[in-house]
């Protein structure tokens, strides 16, 4: 049975496109048939994320409109096999993107893929809503900072109440995702611990992202961070979704490294 | 070494309580109000106008707080005057 997992956080620049590719990726390596959509209308980036801008022809409203077949807007990766995604258009008419045509897009991809994955544009209007709107399950992506975890208080409370399982009466399971973390700002206490904002969003922690020079690079050239597997951020991603899949994982890159003085010299980390 | 530094970062050394502080706070009062009724704002608006029409009491003197129990809700309301007036 596929999963629809909606990646979402409320505030903006937080790291929700950056997840879902480098999520994505790591769970089609796993083997699993994965596709993305772009929920963010007007704003869409997770293409250039995924390096597959330049084979854009038709989109999620192209499709919705009957415009365009699904199976001529979905984009497969040129690096992993069942990888695909659909991008979000880049047209202003956000009113055409209605609950039914989503839900008939969702429901099209659901027959022929396991994992469903939608990266929520930010704020709480409609993009947002319909990206959330068909889970079976989230990850809130927050950075350690009192607006974006303000934001992603607010989103949990969306999803346990604007949600089709909210109004089936059950609630969709929520994890955390915190990126751009740094810990040696957490250890001189300039910075939330991870301990914190879990604590404070009472969900789960799926993993821990460091703010990390590896993601600016990968966005560069167009590679989601988990094909880094010399980058922390990469690592990182890739043991976030072991711990999705239900691997048991402990988490890294939460305390400052112990640098040593030739590398504290020369060398900042990736 | 750290506490040297944070000799240095007075200002900075707490900020992260700061934070989770403030956040507590508002996360708290996000949460009541997200369980709240729509119409609650002009409940407690029309309550206050009547309240005042009959007593001397002053808007500080009304207090008013929505409880949502899991089987039901609860309206507290607390109102204080001068006797004898
Ligand atoms: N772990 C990280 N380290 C450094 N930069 C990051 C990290 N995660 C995201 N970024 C950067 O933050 C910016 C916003 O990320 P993005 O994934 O587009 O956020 P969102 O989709 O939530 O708006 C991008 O420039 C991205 O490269
Ligand atoms: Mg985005």
């Amino acid at each position: 049975m596929a999963k629809v997992v909606v990646v979402t956080s409320g505030k903006g620049g937080v790291g929700k496109t950056t997840s879902c590719a480098s999520i994505g990726t790591a769970l089609a390596l796993q083997g699993f048939r994965t596709v993305l959509i772009d929920f963010d209308v007007g704003l869409r980036n997770l293409d250039l994320v995924m390096g597959c801008e330049r084979r854009v022809v038709y989109d999620l409203i192209n499709v919705i409109s009957g415009e365009a077949k699904l199976s001529q807007a979905l984009i497969k990766d040129k690096r992993v096999d069942g990888l695909f995604m659909l991008p979000a258009s880049q047209t202003r008419d956000k009113d055409a993107l209605t609950q039914d045509g989503v839900e008939k897009v969702i429901e099209e991809l659901k027959a022929d893929f396991d994992y469903v994955i939608c990266d929520s544009p930010a704020g709480i209007e409609r993009g947002a809503m319909l990206a959330m709107y068909f889970a079976d399950e989230a990850i809130v992506v927050s950075n350690p900072e009192v607006s974006s975890v303000r934001d992603s208080d607010r989103v949990i409370g969306l999803l346990d109440s604007k949600t089709r399982m909210a109004e089936n009466g059950q609630s969709v399971p929520a994890r955390l995702l915190v990126t751009r973390y740094d810990p040696e700002r957490v250890e001189l206490s300039e910075m939330m611990s991870v301990k914190d904002v879990a604590e404070i969003l009472a969900i789960p922690v799926l993993g821990v992202i460091p703010e990390s020079e590896s993601v600016l690079k990968a966005s560069n050239q167009g590679v989601p961070v988990v094909h880094d597997q010399q980058a922390d951020a990469g690592i990182a991603y890739l043991d976030a979704v072991a711990r999705f899949l239900g691997e048991d994982r402990p988490m890294r890159f939460i305390t400052p490294e112990r640098k040593g003085f030739l590398s504290r010299m020369f060398g900042g980390r990736r | 070494m750290k506490r040297l530094r944070s000799l240095f970062q007075r200002d900075n050394a707490a900020s992260a309580d700061v934070a989770r502080e403030r956040l507590m706070v508002m996360i708290s009062q996000d949460r009541l109000q997200r369980n709240q009724p729509d119409f609650l704002p002009r409940l407690q608006k029309e309550l206050i106008e009547v309240i005042l029409r009959y007593t001397k009491s002053s808007q500080e003197d009304i207090q008013i707080s929505y409880h949502s129990l899991p089987q039901q809700a609860q309206l507290e309301l607390n109102v204080t005057w001068p006797s004898r007036s």
